[in-house]
């Protein structure tokens, strides 16, 4: 029992270094950041680098490491993160930071390649005794190097001017600004100290954990986790989660199975989420949420009249229709073409969550999984014909998506997005958990080709018309539904919930409704995906699926159910295209979504519907809204 | 005067140990254009908030058409006819005008979603015959020709059109208006107390907060007077017109700079 704990503290510790980041970025800007878990990587990358291949000693490399990590977080919040603060609500600017861990993610990999990498440890193997326990010495250097941090941090905020711009920044961004803070550089300091921190922390676990370009996840979930349990914006929270997380870790690996200790800490953070949303250690300060949240999105405006939407949809379909006969059969191309169809059923649910409806979900990939693995298992396992499995997937979704809505029904914005995550994260480690049922973290193999009655889809153009038709059917079904007062009801709660209420519209059950409809058609796309593919593996629908299809809504263009068709293919016809570049796909990916989100916040598609309409209208516009404005003379 | 429309009973509001509110009564008799007036932070929209429950009262009774408000969610409450508009104007952006106005009539549509998403002819009858209402609403108060932009496009007066028109079409019994006029011109005024004006005569209840005086005085049965969350006065407009008091409070208080 003894040494578990132990162990658990010095887990909890690293836990603990990475929570704090979060919560220092959220005491400054409100938002929490996914990327915090990235610069762990760099900052442990770094210092391999520096240590091994260039020979630098351990200390000088490990100080390099962290004042290089903290340079490229700088410059990486300058660019990005800073700028977007003041533009973006706090939703988005959680989509930013998740883009923001993708692109750091994507850039390890390009660097570091795909292995996985070991430190040695600071001073040498083996263990030394403490009070009759074996503990490892780079255990001590970790407890040594946090307590250090949080000392320093303390230090910093409650005992200098810097710390209390930090903290005046946090109270009332405003009210800082006109006392002649300078709210930008405050944000930037903060997200660079939050990388720093990454770093170092990243550094003292390496040499107990290997690490690769994707462990970044990890590490920003688990400190997230922390950081949730202890208390959102706390320090000593965030000290406490970690630790609390990494015992409880600890024991679920030493008592039950390491499979299920992933899911037994997501279990916790919902538990946390739902009994006490602010966590152990709620802190004093109270987000200002009226002075930054207020901000009003001006979201553009696209709508076709009726005849030329029936006009391009025909056009559309027609190419749609054409599409296989112009790809060369013996190309992937045509297998490419099908899955990026079933991806768009998935992000068509997304789209009426995100686009309409205003909620962020993280958790799209756990509904693709319960489709997947409910029908595939059914079929794998019972016979089950593949048609049932898919429905049953889909009713299985749609109950998991009423009881996690009706559970969540108090967290609001940010709280609700990490309440999907948590529930893709459980899914995810269920899936991998459960090695009997689901065949593990190697997957389930053997499903056989979706098929209607005798009929076999087992062709990659069988399989293609069945996706279009199926696509074609549900776009024209919701265009029916958000083109009446479901989607009005809908766009309403989407940015005023209090005026929506005031006129009469049940928030609570248009907001599950809209859930219900993304669980339906992510069960929908998991079940063809499996089908499609003749096999499943976890990571094929893990949290890093849900971010790609909220990449690729975003790029594609929000609120317009099309639009995110643009955005599937790109990403994944392009990898496809260009084999060669298929190593950036995922640097790519992070960069389109942190772009978009800052240029191009309509989307591809978005954008040129705009320009599009524009072209008809905008001269009679301004000369409309001048003679409103003159009114007066006019009458 | 008939019955009650809205009746309020000893209503106390305190922030912290702020009273916005402290112990108002007041009756807003069935099919009366009521208007509330005050000096800023009198507490006039604190009511409106009050009445909507869109924070609870710290003691006292509300009543609407005798049905108690305290318990109900601002949903119920817009259920029982009870609409609001808002004092910063409140319309969706990301959606067109017409929507917007559209949007009112959401507790009008009896087809379900599922019938929508299928195109069944009785779902789209029902949406062509709200849009013509929509349309008709538009037309009334002069903005039919923006129907198709952004409602965040227009100014901000127009923008309080549209949310008053936005209102009307829920078929309210009574109307909680937050200073409809502001931002309006001096004709565009003139517009709006005839069309509230018309709006009362057609049998809804109407409770507005204004600041423009001669708005209030042209149209108004009662006139309420608030001033630092205490209803100093109430009655007719020519009475109120001649009270001491309400010139103390609201005159007074313009003239003498703070």
């Amino acid at each position: 029992m003894a040494p578990i704990i132990v162990g658990g503290l010095l887990q909890g510790s690293v836990f603990a270094i990475i929570a704090l980041g979060f919560a220092l970025v959220y005491r400054v800007t409100g938002v929490i950041n996914l990327s915090q878990g990235a610069f762990c990587i760099v900052g442990a990358l770094t210092m391999y680098t520096l240590e091994l291949p260039l020979g630098w000693p351990a200390p000088l490399a490990a100080l390099g490491a962290v004042l290089a990590t903290t340079a490229f977080g700088t410059a990486l919040g300058a660019a990005t993160f800073v700028p977007a603060l003041s533009r973006l609500p706090n939703s988005s600017m959680l989509m930013l930071t998740a883009g923001l861990l993708t692109l750091v993610e994507g850039a390890v990999l390009v660097v570091w390649g795909s292995e996985p990498y070991d430190l040695p440890a600071f001073s040498g193997e083996a263990p030394i005794d403490v009070l009759g326990l074996r503990v490892p010495t780079q255990g001590l250097w970790i407890a040594g190097t946090t307590a250090i941090v949080i000392v320093a941090l303390w230090y910093v905020l409650s005992r200098t001017l810097l710390g209390k711009q930090l903290r005046a920044c946090a109270e009332n961004p405003l009210a800082a600004r006109l006392m002649g803070i300078d709210v930008a550089r405050m944000t930037l300091l903060s997200f660079a100290m939050a990388a720093a921190i990454g770093a170092i922390s990243g550094i003292l676990v390496a040499p107990i954990t290997s690490l690769q370009f994707d462990s970044g996840q990890f590490f920003t979930i688990y400190g997230f986790i922390a950081v949730a349990i202890g208390g959102m914006g706390s320090f000593i929270g965030a000290v406490v989660g970690g630790l609390v997380l990494g015992v409880a870790q600890q024991l679920a690996a030493g008592y039950v199975s390491s499979l299920f200790s992933n899911a037994l800490s997501v279990i916790l953070l919902l538990l946390i989420l739902l009994c006490r949303p602010s966590g152990l250690f709620a802190t004093g300060v109270v987000r200002r949420q009226d002075v930054r949240d207020e901000q009003r999105i001006h979201l553009s405006v696209v709508r076709f009249k009726g005849r030329d939407t029936a006009g391009f949809g025909v056009a559309a379909v027609a190419v749609l229709l054409a599409l296989p006969w112009l790809v060369s059969p013996s190309s992937g191309l045509l297998s490419s073409l099908v899955i990026t169809g079933i991806l768009f059923i998935g992000v068509l649910g997304l789209d009426i969550l995100m686009g309409y409806a205003g909620q962020v979900s993280l958790g799209q990939g756990g509904f693709m999984a319960i489709g997947g693995y409910t029908a595939a298992i059914l079929a794998v396992k019972y016979g089950w014909p593949p048609l049932a499995g898919t429905a049953a997937g889909v009713v299985l979704s749609v109950l998991c998506a009423l009881v996690l809505s009706l559970t969540t029904m108090r967290l609001r914005g940010v709280y609700l997005a990490l309440a999907t995550l948590a529930f893709g994260l459980l899914v995810d480690s269920l899936a991998t958990g459960m090695m009997d049922v689901t065949g593990g973290p190697s997957g389930l193999v053997g499903i056989p080709a979706f098929s209607i009655g005798s009929f076999s889809f087992s062709s990659p153009l069988a399989m293609y018309y069945l996706v279009l038709i199926l696509m074609i059917t549900l776009v024209v079904i919701l265009l029916g539904g958000v083109r009446s007062d479901f989607g009005r009801a809908l766009k309403a709660i989407r940015t005023d919930q209090t005026a929506a209420a005031a006129l009469n519209i049940d928030v609570a059950r248009y907001k599950m409704a809209a859930f219900a409809i993304s669980a339906a058609l992510a069960s929908l796309s998991g079940s063809l995906y499996a089908f499609f593919f003749h096999y499943l593996s976890p990571e094929m629908v893990s949290t890093s699926r849900s971010l790609e299809m909220i990449t690729m809504l975003v790029i594609g263009g929000e609120g317009t159910l099309v639009g995110s068709l643009v955005g599937v293919a790109l990403l994944t016809l392009l990898p496809e295209i260009f084999q060669p570049f298929a190593l950036y796909k995922r640097l790519a990916e992070g960069a389109l979504l942190v772009l978009a989100f800052q240029y191009l916040p309509a989307g591809i598609f978005g954008s040129l519907a705009g320009w599009l309409s524009r072209l008809g209208t905008g001269r009679a516009r301004h000369q409309s809204l001048a003679l409103l404005l003159s009114k007066d003379d006019s009458q | 005067m008939s019955v009650a429309a809205l009746k309020v009973v000893k209503v106390t509001k305190k922030f912290g140990g702020l009273a916005a509110i402290s112990d108002i009564s007041l009756e807003v008799p069935e099919g009366s254009l009521t208007a509330l007036i005050g000096p800023n932070g009198a507490g006039k929209t604190t009511l409106f908030n009050l009445i909507t429950n869109l924070f609870p009262s710290t003691s006292g009774e509300m009543y609407f058409c005798g049905t108690s408000l305290n318990r109900l969610s601002p949903r119920k409450i817009a259920g029982l006819g009870l609409i609001r508009t808002f004092q910063t104007a409140r319309v969706f952006p990301g959606m067109t005008v017409v929507e917007n106005v559209l949007a009112g009539g959401h507790n009008q549509v009896r087809r379900n979603a599922l019938q929508q998403m299928l195109w069944l002819p009785s779902a789209r009858r029902e949406e062509r015959e709200l849009t013509a209402k929509a349309d008709a609403f538009l037309d009334l108060v002069g903005l039919s020709r923006f129907r198709r932009y952004a409602a965040t496009d227009l100014p901000m007066g127009a923008q309080k059109l549209v949310e008053v028109i936005r209102a009307l079409m829920t078929r309210p019994r009574m109307l909680l208006l937050d200073e409809p006029a502001a931002g309006l011109n001096d004709s565009e005024t003139a517009e709006l107390a005839l069309l509230l004006r018309a709006v009362r005569n057609s049998g809804v209840t109407v409770m507005v907060v204004e600041h423009n005086m001669s708005l209030v005085m042209g149209i108004a049965d009662q006139v309420m007077v608030l001033d630092a969350g205490i209803l100093v006065a109430s009655g007719s407009p020519k009475e109120i017109r001649q009270d001491v008091r309400v010139i103390e409070a609201y005159v007074g208080l313009q003239e003498a700079p703070a």
